[in-house]
C-alpha cells in the first residue's frame, strides 16, 4: 500500500504519473516533429517514438498499481484505485495498438504529417483523464482533451471529402454533447454544492431527491450517450466512422467508447447510487433501443466500416447491461467486455485497413468476395473477429457476453439478457455474410485482392490480437482473475443487492 | 477384454484421447502435403475407432451413473470445469460417432477432389465437437461444443456442397444459432438460481440435476428456452425446414454427419437436460400432448412429403424427420421400453440413413445427378449396389429382422399406454414409409432400364464395399440380436424413469408392459 496525500502538489503529480508521462512524451515528440516531418521515414520514426511513449506510460501505470497507490483520504480530481489502473492500461493498449496499425498505413495513403501521433497520444491522455476522473470538472477536462484531438484525427485525411465531412459532423454534434454535459454538471453542482463524485454520492443519499439533481443526471446521461453512441444519440456514428481514416475509426470505436463507458460506470456507481431506481429504467430503455436499432440498421449496410459502426452501436447497448447491474460483477464485466471488444475491433480494422487502397472508396462487403483463396490468413483473421463480435463460443467475445449476461442475471434481471441474445441473433445476419463472402464466393476479377499490402507491424499486431481472441476464448482465466479481484472494483456505496 | 482394458487404465484416458486426437491431427493435415490429408484423416479415424470400440467392453452396463468420469477445473471463477463422462444414454451415440468416422472419410475418398486439406481438417473438427457434446457433463463445455459444431458444418455445406449450397449453409447456421441463444440465457439463469440457493456456482451437470427442484418455479420458461434449441436440432415439426435444404446441398460426408450424429444431439439434449432438469413442466399432461402431437405430425407429414420428392437425397432427408419423430414420441412415452426404443431408433436411424446417403453419394459420383427419374433398372448394371440399397431401405422401413424394427416397435409399445391415439396414428406411417422407400428403390434400381447414360455405372468397388459392409452387418446384428445393445442402455433408462416418475401424470391406459422384455 502506498497512501498518497492528494492535497499536496507532489501527491497529485504522483497520482497523475501515467497521464503526465504520456503528455510529456507527446510534447517531446511534437518538438521532434517540428524538425522531421517531410518524408515517410520521418513519419515512421515518429510513430515508433510514440509507441515508446505508450510503453513508458504503461510502465508508470504498472508501477503505481504494483505499489498499491491509494488516496490518503478523499480522492480529489482523479481516482486512485484498481479500476483506474485497469482502465488506464486498457486505454493505453488501445492507443498503442492504433499507433502500430497506423505505422505504414499513413504513408501508403499519402498522409505525411507525423503530428498524427502527437494527437493520438493527447487523445489517449484525455481518455485516461476521463476514465479516471473522480470529479465532474476532470470529466469535462478529459472529455474535451480527448474530443478535440479526435475531431482533428477524424479529418486527418484532408484530401478526402468524406474525411472532412466526418470531422465536421463529429465536431458539431460533439460540441452539442459537451454542452449537454456541461449543463448537467452545472445542475448537479447546484443541487449538491460539489463536483466530487464521492461527496455528490454522500450528499444525494443524505437528502431527499431533488428535481435539479435528477435533471442534472439526465443531461449527463445525454452527454455520455452522444459520446458512446447510444440510441437515440447515435446518428453521427456511421458517417464519422466511415469517413475517418481506418485506424482512427478503430480508435474511436474502441478507445473513445471505452473511456466514456469507464467514466459513466464510475459516475453512476459513485455519484448516483442513491438514484439507482431512477436511472435503471432509463438505462433499460436506452439499452433496448440501442441493441435493436444498432443491429437492425447494421443488417442493411453494404460498406464494411458502416456495418461495423452500427455493430459498435449495438455493442454499446450490450455494455449497458453491466451498468444496469450496478454491482461488482458489472464492473468486472465492463472491463472484460471492453478488453475483448477492443482486441477484436483492433484486429478487424487492422485487416480492413490493409485491404483499403490509397484514395479508393471504403471497403464494401462485395470487395471481400473470394478473399480466402488469395489471402487465407487475413480472411481467417477477419472471420475470427466476426465470430468474436457475434459472441460465438470459443472466442473471447463469447466470454464477454457470457459475463455481461451473468452480471445482469445475478441482479434478477431477465428482460435485458433476453434482449441481448435477441440482438445477437439478429447480428448473425450481418456478421455471417462477411465470412460467407470471403470463403464461399468466387473472386470478382482475376486481379482482385492483388493490391492488398499488409505492413509488417500491423500484421504482427493483428496476429497477436487474433491469437488472443482464440486463447482467451478458451482459457480466459488470466483476464477474469484480474477483473474479479477486489482491488479493481468500484465502491458501490448504497448499492441495493439481490433481485428486485 | 474388460480386465485387459482395466489393466491399461483405459477408463482414465479414453475420453480425452477421443476428444484430443482429431484436434491434434488438424495441424498435421495443414502442414503435410495435400495428397496426404485424407490418409492422415483416415489414420486418425481408424485409431479412434479401435480405441473407441474398447468402450463397448469397458462400459459397465449394471450401473446407471456416469462412467469414465473426469472433473478438472477449467474456469474456476465461473464454476466451469472440464467435466466429461459416459452413461447408458450416451454410450451408443459415442460408439456410433467413432464407427462413422472412418466410414465418412473413406466415403469421401474420391468425391472430394479440391481443397482437400480444409475438408478433412473440418471433418476432424466436427468429430471432436460431436464427441464433446455427447460426453460433456458440464453445461459450459456442452454449450461450447454444441455451438462450435456449426462452424465446420457451415463450411462443409457452403464450400463443398452442391449448387444451392450458400442458401442451405446460411439457413442451417441461422436456424441453429438463433435456436440456441435462449438456451444460453436459460442456462446462466439456472446456474445462478441454483448457485444462490446452494452457495455453489457450478456448471456441473450433476450439481444442477441434484438441485433442479430449486428452479421448478421457472421450469416452464427454462424448459421452453432449452426445448427450442433442441427442437430445431432434432428437428421437430415445425422447426424442420432447414433440414431438407442442408441435407440435400451438403456433400455426402456432411449429410452423413448431419443425419447420423447432429440430429441425435437434439433428442439427446431432451433426454439428458431438457426433461431431467424440468420434469414437472416437461412431462405435464399439456406439454406432453403438445410434444407428442408435434412428433406424430412430423412422422406422418414428413413421410407423406417424402413420397413426392423427385430428389433421392431430399427423400431421405424427409424420412429423417419422420424417424426422429419416433425418437421424440419414445422419449415422451416415458417408460423404460419407450426410452430404450428411442435410443435404439437413434442408433438404427444413424446406420440406415448413413448407408442410404453413402449409396446416393456413390450414385452422384458416377452420374452427377440425384434425380430419381434419371435412373431406372440399375440392378442390371450394379447388382451389389442394388442389394445394399434394398437391404438398407428395408432397414429404414422397419422390416422385422433388421435394426429399424426393434427401435420403432419398442417406441410404439412403450408409448401406447400414454398416447394410444397418437401411437395409432404414428403406426400408420409403417405403410407410408414402405410406400416411399420401396417406390424409390423400385424406380431407381428395378423397373426397365431406360436411360442409356446409366450404362457406364459400375458396381460397388472394393472401397465402397468396405464402407457398406460394416453398416449392413451392424443392421443385421441389431435386428437379430439387440440384447447387448439394450443391456447397455437399460440401467440408465431405468434410472431416468425413476428420476422422472414422481412428475409423470398417470397413463391413459395403465398396465401395458412388455413381458419377457428382459434381455
Amino acid at each position: 500500500m502506498m497512501p498518497i496525500d492528494m492535497t499536496t502538489p507532489g501527491g497529485v503529480t504522483l497520482a497523475l504519473l501515467p497521464e503526465l508521462v504520456l503528455t510529456g512524451w507527446a510534447l517531446v515528440v511534437l518538438l521532434v516533429v517540428s524538425w522531421r516531418h517531410r518524408t515517410a521515414a520521418d513519419s515512421r520514426f515518429v510513430g515508433v517514438l510514440s509507441i515508446a511513449g505508450y510503453v513508458l506510460a504503461v510502465a508508470a501505470t504498472g508501477w503505481l498499481a504494483r505499489r498499491g497507490a491509494r488516496a490518503d483520504g478523499l480522492p480529489e480530481m482523479i481516482a486512485l484505485d484498481g479500476f483506474r489502473f485497469a482502465s488506464d492500461a486498457l486505454l493505453l493498449w488501445i492507443g498503442g495498438a492504433v499507433a502500430v496499425l497506423s505505422l505504414r498505413w499513413l504513408e501508403r495513403q499519402g498522409i505525411l504529417a507525423p503530428e498524427y501521433y502527437v494527437l493520438l497520444m493527447l487523445a489517449t491522455v484525455g481518455m485516461m483523464l476521463l476514465a479516471g476522473a473522480a470529479d465532474l470538472i476532470t470529466v469535462f477536462l478529459g472529455l474535451e482533451v480527448m474530443s478535440i484531438s479526435v475531431y482533428v484525427l477524424a479529418g486527418y485525411d484532408r484530401t478526402r471529402r468524406s474525411s472532412a465531412e466526418a470531422a465536421l459532423k463529429y465536431f458539431l454534434l460533439g460540441a452539442f454533447a459537451s454542452g449537454f454535459l456541461l449543463y448537467g454538471i452545472a445542475l448537479v453542482y447546484g443541487a449538491t454544492g460539489t463536483f466530487n463524485f464521492a461527496l455528490i454520492g454522500a450528499q444525494l443519499s443524505a437528502t431527499p431527491p431533488t428535481l435539479m439533481a435528477k435533471l442534472g443526471l439526465g443531461l449527463l446521461l445525454i452527454g455520455f450517450g452522444f459520446k458512446v453512441a447510444l440510441v437515440p444519440f447515435h446518428a453521427w456514428a456511421p458517417d464519422v466512422y466511415e469517413g475517418a481514416p481506418t485506424p482512427v475509426t478503430a480508435f474511436m470505436a474502441s478507445g473513445v467508447k471505452a473511456a466514456a463507458f469507464f467514466a459513466l460506470a464510475r459516475l453512476l456507481a459513485e455519484a448516483f447510487p442513491a438514484y439507482v431506481e431512477l436511472w435503471r429504467p432509463i438505462v433499460t430503455v436506452m439499452a433496448v433501443a440501442t441493441i435493436l436499432v444498432g443491429n437492425l440498421t447494421a443488417l442493411a449496410q453494404t460498406s464494411m466500416k458502416r456495418m461495423l459502426a452500427y455493430s459498435a452501436v449495438a455493442h454499446a447497448g450490450y455494455l449497458l447491461l453491466a451498468l444496469w447491474a450496478h454491482s461488482d460483477e458489472g464492473t468486472a464485466a465492463v472491463l472484460i467486455y471492453l478488453l475483448a471488444y477492443s482486441i477484436t475491433i483492433v484486429a478487424a480494422f487492422g485487416i480492413l485497413a490493409s485491404i483499403e487502397r490509397a484514395g479508393a472508396r471504403t471497403v464494401l462487403l462485395t470487395d471481400l468476395e473470394g478473399l480466402f483463396s488469395v489471402r487465407p490468413f487475413a480472411s481467417l483473421g477477419l472471420a475470427v473477429c466476426m465470430l468474436s463480435l457475434l459472441g460465438f463460443p470459443g472466442t473471447f467475445g463469447f466470454i464477454g457476453k457470457w459475463y455481461l449476461i451473468s452480471a445482469a442475471l445475478a441482479q434478477g434481471e431477465t428482460f435485458l439478457p433476453i434482449m441481448m441474445v435477441i440482438g445477437s441473433g439478429i447480428s448473425i445476419g450481418y456478421y455471417l455474410p462477411v465470412i460467407l463472402a470471403m470463403t464461399m464466393k468466387p473472386t470478382r476479377t482475376r486481379s482482385a485482392h492483388q493490391t492488398i499490402r499488409f505492413p509488417r507491424p500491423a500484421k504482427i499486431a493483428v496476429a497477436i490480437c487474433v491469437a488472443a481472441i482464440l486463447v482467451f476464448g478458451i482459457w480466459p482465466n488470466i483476464p477474469l482473475g484480474f477483473a474479479t479481484q477486489e482491488a479493481v472494483h468500484l465502491r458501490q456505496s448504497a448499492a441495493p443487492t439481490g433481485p428486485r | 477384454m474388460t480386465q485387459f482394458l482395466a489393466s491399461i487404465g483405459y477408463g482414465h484416458w479414453i475420453i480425452h484421447v477421443l476428444l484430443l486426437l482429431p484436434l491434434l491431427a488438424i495441424p498435421l493435415i495443414l502442414v503435410f502435403p495435400v495428397h496426404s490429408a485424407r490418409w492422415i484423416a483416415l489414420g486418425v479415424a481408424l485409431i479412434e475407432l479401435v480405441l473407441g470400440l474398447g468402450l463397448w467392453w469397458a462400459f459397465d452396463p449394471s450401473t446407471a451413473g456416469m462412467q469414465f468420469v473426469t472433473d478438472l477445473p477449467w474456469i474456476p471463477q465461473f464454476g466451469i470445469g472440464y467435466r466429461v463422462g459416459i452413461d447408458g444414454i450416451s454410450i451408443l451415440l459415442v460408439l456410433l460417432s467413432v464407427l462413422m468416422m472412418p466410414l465418412v472419410v473413406w466415403g469421401s475418398w474420391r468425391a472430394i477432389d479440391q481443397k482437400q486439406r480444409g475438408f478433412y481438417a473440418l471433418l476432424l473438427a466436427l468429430k471432436a465437437g460431436m464427441l464433446g457434446v455427447f460426453v460433456a457433463t458440464d453445461l459450459f463445455l456442452f454449450y461450447t461444443c454444441w455451438e462450435l459444431l456449426l462452424i465446420p458444418m457451415y463450411f462443409l455445406i457452403g464450400i463443398w456442397g452442391s449448387s444451392n449450397r450458400l442458401y442451405a449453409a446460411t439457413k442451417f447456421v441461422i436456424y441453429t444459432f438463433i435456436g440456441s441463444l435462449l438456451m444460453l440465457v436459460a442456462l446462466l439463469w439456472m446456474v445462478w438460481v441454483v448457485g444462490r440457493a446452494t452457495g455453489t456456482y457450478s456448471f456441473a451437470y450433476q450439481h444442477l440435476l441434484e438441485h433442479a427442484e430449486v428452479v421448478a418455479p421457472w421450469g416452464g420458461w427454462l424448459f421452453v428456452a432449452f426445448a427450442v434449441a433442441f427442437a430445431v436440432k432434432v428437428p421437430l415439426f415445425p422447426f424442420h425446414t432447414w433440414l431438407p435444404d442442408a441435407h440435400t446441398e451438403a456433400p455426402t460426408a456432411g449429410s452423413i454427419d448431419l443425419a447420423v450424429i447432429l440430429l441425435k444431439m437434439g433428442t439427446y439434449g431432451f433426454l439428458r437436460f431438457g426433461i431431467p432438469f424440468f420434469p414437472a413442466f416437461a412431462l405435464s399432461r399439456t406439454t406432453g400432448l403438445v410434444v407428442a402431437s408435434l412428433a406424430v405430425i412430423g412422422i406422418v407429414y414428413a413421410a407423406l412429403v417424402a413420397m413426392v420428392q423427385p430428389d433421392l437425397k431430399r427423400l431421405v432427408a424427409y424420412s429423417s424427420v419422420s424417424h426422429l419423430g419416433f425418437v421424440m414420441l419414445g422419449i415422451w412415452g416415458s417408460t423404460v421400453e419407450s426410452v430404450q426404443g428411442a435410443i435404439v431408433v437413434m442408433v438404427s436411424h444413424g446406420l440406415s440413413t448413413g448407408a442410404l446417403f453413402f449409396i446416393i453419394g456413390m450414385l452422384y459420383e458416377r452420374r452427377h445427378t440425384r434425380k430419381i427419374s434419371d435412373f431406372g433398372g440399375l440392378a442390371r448394371v450394379a447388382p451389389l449396389m442394388a442389394a445394399a440399397f434394398t437391404i438398407t431401405a428395408f432397414s429404414s422401413i422397419g422390416l422385422p429382422g433388421l435394426n429399424g424394427f426393434i427401435g420403432e416397435f419398442l417406441v410404439l409399445i412403450g408409448s401406447f399406454g400414454r398416447y394410444p391415439w397418437l401411437v395409432t396414428g404414428a403406426a400408420t406411417v409403417v405403410i407410408f414409409s414402405a410406400a416411399y422407400m420401396l417406390w424409390a428403390t423400385q424406380r431407381v434400381f428395378f423397373n426397365r432400364f431406360t436411360n442409356p447414360l446409366n450404362e457406364g455405372i459400375g458396381d460397388l468397388n472394393l472401397r465402397e464395399i468396405a464402407v457398406m459392409a460394416p453398416l449392413i452387418i451392424a443392421m443385421l446384428w441389431i435386428g437379430l440380436y439387440p440384447a447387448p445393445l439394450l443391456r447397455r442402455t437399460e440401467a440408465a433408462a431405468r434410472a431416468y424413469i425413476e428420476l422422472i416418475q414422481p412428475h409423470l401424470p398417470p397413463a391413459t391406459l395403465p398396465g401395458i408392459t412388455v413381458s419377457g422384455m428382459k434381455p
